[in-house]
């Protein structure tokens, strides 16, 4: 039988960075069909290919076995195949029933006919269990039924494929199983289904088939049976470190730099954390499970709650930013753009930014003090070129280097760092890990958020790896592998049955 | 797919909506009440025909600019022309309706006017994607400057007989309200219409949904610009004449009548009964602060320190919860 939807060979690169290679998949009538992989592996690029969101380089997308020369949203729609985003694409302010049907509503004399929609939504949402009256505007509801509805949207069109990004992450437990068993029906209806999760039991529980991506190539496409959990993460990690990193020495002294009891922030529950002068301590973990408020919260920049907590000797958490750095805490954001620089000024001023109250004469700012301290960071970072030049001038890796070079005025005690070879080329990766373990080994104390699990791994003197705002594990050097984050992170070794 | 049943249709589910958007105005319906109140103990001649007709002529501009205003600010856009746009319609309607056009005519020519300068600036903003404020703001002038052209200085005439039908004792003005708030919810059941809302909170979420954004957004404009022109010949029909430079406090109001209605600036926020509201509340506050005595300048320092209560109130409520 000709799968309803496939992708064939397809290739796709963002500005000469692969982020897919030679990816075949097909997704068959009556099928679960599960896409694994880790953060960054293409997994959503691949959905954005199927459902016509962007254009492979290479490669076709077939549909009824038939190659669409040039997809489109459009053309998805009409080929019946419906994408649950992990971003939801609702409207606050319209009613449940006027979100379902929205771009396709059914009309009488041009207007919105009200009772066809009543119906249709109705239907839709009795089969997700969602029994709030069709008129709650969405903005009422908790997240989790927003999901739902999300995914009544979906059925609503009545697809022949659905694609579901995730759909569980905001789910409780009764609302998975009724999406579980949804999908149960689904299938035997005759649906073809792909189905992204990272909750390893939920995909052993629901899907037939499996494929896996890593690095943006296809490690796995093969039935489901007789594969267990183990096996599967294996197939998501391992990668080739080559020398990428420099070769681990313990530099970890008997200090404590922070210690917190019962530390709460954002996402994050009562989390107890010892973070060593002269350590990496690495923070593992699926993306946005709350790994970011720990950092944020112990920088004081999100309201955070604890029990007791030491900084630097001091007691008590500082609170605020500027506390925080008087402390001796330093933080790098994910986000160099919008968080870590302000691109259309100077790299000089980029630099200078935090020490501009550090370096007053007569409480005015000193343009040949500042112009000697840049140069001689640019020249510790081998940051090329002329400094005047906007930051944006520079490529993504330099733009870190800048990120980091700033706070190094200060000579900071803890670097709390939020991702920061995210999109940053080889050669400069290196030159940061260098310099994180260089600032460990010099006794301070460095905090490494990653999504990249082979940095943490070679990089790190332990890893806390963090799910669902808690601290589940906590790997001590010896037992550092990518295998033992992932499975820590997707709650592998839990043995719970999908809920 | 047979597993998705049909339900048994539900008909109340209009009205179910329509009752739900009450809930975000309840408090500043009361509000209105309250201020109308006041005024009617202030100046009982309300109750009389003539003296309705005459309270809702004066409220009857602001009400078509607000509901202008707030159109724009659903789809996360605003005007800065809406002014100068009420002048053009006003000098249009009192150049032509006088000549050999007619009032038919005259009337086409003001609504062609607004659909037009609406529909191109909507086509700038959306299309080329430029900030409506600027765009706006630099439309102001130039439309502006055409009011100006056509009529350097006040004059033109309207017919006498529409001047007493609109402006004179007769509650016309309150009938055509009604009526373009009747054309208003039945364009708000038109699937484009619904997806005002949609494309203003959630422009990406919308277009992947299949709502042509651009479309809904560029037709927002056009409506607005219609509006702002029939709020043009009102306020001509009111004066007897043209005047280019009638409408300018117009621009600022409509934004004030629609923050006080409840409508946001980030797009699908508020309802366009709010921004009536808004409008109604903005017009009693003048008078009763007019009956009550207030120098002008106070006029102007109460209307600001209530403007900004209205939209602090629903911000406090949210921190507190």
């Amino acid at each position: 039988m000709a799968p309803l939807l496939a992708a064939r060979g397809v290739s796709k690169a963002f500005f000469g960075n692969p982020v897919l290679r030679d990816v075949s998949i097909a997704l068959q009538p009556g099928r679960v069909h599960a896409l694994l992989g880790e953060n960054g592996a293409g997994k959503s690029t691949l959905i954005n290919l199927l459902s016509g969101a962007l254009r492979p380089d290479s490669g076709t997308i077939e549909v009824d076995g038939r190659a669409v020369a040039r997809m489109t949203p459009a053309l998805a729609r009409q080929a019946g195949i419906a994408v649950v985003q992990q971003e939801l694409s609702l409207t606050a302010s319209l009613s449940i029933a006027e979100n379902i049907g929205i771009g396709a509503y059914p009309k009488r004399f041009g207007l919105v006919d009200y009772k066809e929609l009543a119906a249709r939504a109705k239907a839709a949402c009795k089969l997700v269990g969602l029994d709030e009256p069709l008129s709650t505007p969405v903005g009422n509801l908790s997240l989790g039924r927003r999901q739902m509805v999300e995914i009544a949207k979906a059925l609503y069109r009545r697809p022949r494929v659905l694609i579901l990004d995730e759909p569980t992450s905001s789910l409780s437990a009764t609302e998975t199983k009724i999406l579980t068993d949804l999908l149960g029906r689904l299938r035997g209806e005759g649906v073809a289904i792909l189905y992204i999760s990272h909750r390893l039991n939920e995909v052993m529980a629901l899907c037939q088939h499996v494929t896996v991506l890593k690095d943006g190539t296809c490690t796995a496409d093969r039935s489901l049976e007789g594969t267990d959990a183990a096996g599967l993460v294996r197939l998501m990690v391992g990668r080739d470190p080559g020398d990428l990193f420099p070769k681990w020495q313990p530099s970890g002294s008997p200090g404590a730099a922070i210690s917190v009891r019962g530390f709460s922030a954002g996402l994050m529950h009562d989390v107890d954390l010892d973070i060593g002068t002269g350590e990496v301590l690495g923070i593992g973990g699926l993306v946005g499970q709350g790994q970011e408020d720990l950092l944020l919260g112990l920088y004081g920049a999100i309201p955070a709650r604890t029990v007791s907590a030491t900084v630097n000797g001091v007691s008590g958490l500082p609170g605020n930013v500027p506390k925080a750095n008087a402390l001796g805490l330093a933080y790098v954001p994910a986000d160099r753009k919008r968080e870590g620089l302000h691109l259309i000024h100077p790299i000089i001023t980029n630099m200078m930014l935090p020490s501009l109250a550090r370096l007053p004469s007569l409480k005015l700012r000193s343009r040949k003090a500042e112009r000697q301290k840049g140069r001689d960071l640019a020249a510790q970072l081998s940051i090329k070129g002329d400094l005047q030049r906007p930051a944006q001038a520079l490529s993504g890796g330099n733009q870190q280097k800048v990120a980091l070079a700033k706070w190094m005025p200060h000579d900071p005690l803890v670097l709390l760092l939020n991702d920061p070879t995210r999109g940053v080329d080889v050669e400069t990766k290196r030159e940061i890990y260098l310099m994180l373990r260089a600032f460990a080994a010099a006794g301070k104390a460095v905090v490494l958020l990653s999504s990249d699990t082979p940095e943490l791994v070679h990089l790190c003197d332990r890893v806390a790896v963090v799910r669902e705002g808690r601290v589940v594990r906590m790997i001590e050097r010896a037992a550092l592998s990518e295998e033992a984050i992932v499975s820590a992170a997707m709650g592998a070794e839990r043995r719970k049955v999908a809920a | 797919m047979s597993i998705i049943p049909y339900a048994r249709a539900d008909g109340a589910l209009y009205w179910q909506v329509q009752a739900r958007r009450n809930i975000g105005v309840r408090s500043l319906f009361l509000v209105v009440l309250a201020f109308l109140i006041a005024y009617a103990v202030l100046f009982p001649g309300l109750f009389t025909v003539s003296g309705f007709a005459k309270f809702t002529q004066s409220w009857f501009p602001l009400a078509l600019v607000a509901m202008a205003q707030a159109i724009l600010m659903l789809t996360g856009g605003i005007s800065l022309a809406i002014g100068a746009t009420v002048s053009l319609g006003a000098v249009i309607a009192a150049t032509t309706m006088g000549g050999p056009l007619g009032i038919a005519g005259g009337a086409a020519a003001v609504a062609l006017a607004g659909l037009g300068i609406g529909a191109a600036t909507g086509f700038i903003v959306v299309r080329l994607r430029l900030p409506a404020i600027v765009v706006t703001l630099a439309g102001s002038f130039i439309i502006g400057g055409a009011a100006l052209l056509i009529l350097p200085r006040p004059g033109g005439s309207i017919p006498a007989w529409l001047s007493d039908l609109l402006a004179g004792d007769t509650p016309a003005a309150f009938v055509l309200l009604v009526v373009v708030v009747l054309l208003w919810k039945l364009y708000l059941a038109t699937p484009l219409g619904l997806s005002l809302y949609a494309a203003g909170e959630n422009p990406v979420g919308a277009y992947r949904s299949g709502v042509p954004v651009d479309a809904a957004r560029v037709a927002a404009y056009a409506i607005s610009g219609l509006l702002s022109t029939g709020a043009g010949l009102f306020v001509a029909a009111q004066t007897g004449s043209g005047d280019p430079v009638i409408g300018t406090a117009f621009t600022l109001n409509s934004i004030a009548a629609a923050v006080l209605g409840g409508i946001g600036f980030l797009g699908g926020q508020g309802t366009m009964r709010g921004a009536l509201a808004g409008s109604l509340l903005l017009s009693l506050m003048i008078s009763v602060m007019f009956f009550l005595g207030f120098t002008p300048v106070a006029q102007y320092v109460a209307q600001g320190l209530i403007i900004i209560g209205a939209v602090a109130i629903p911000q406090f409520r949210k921190v507190q919860q």
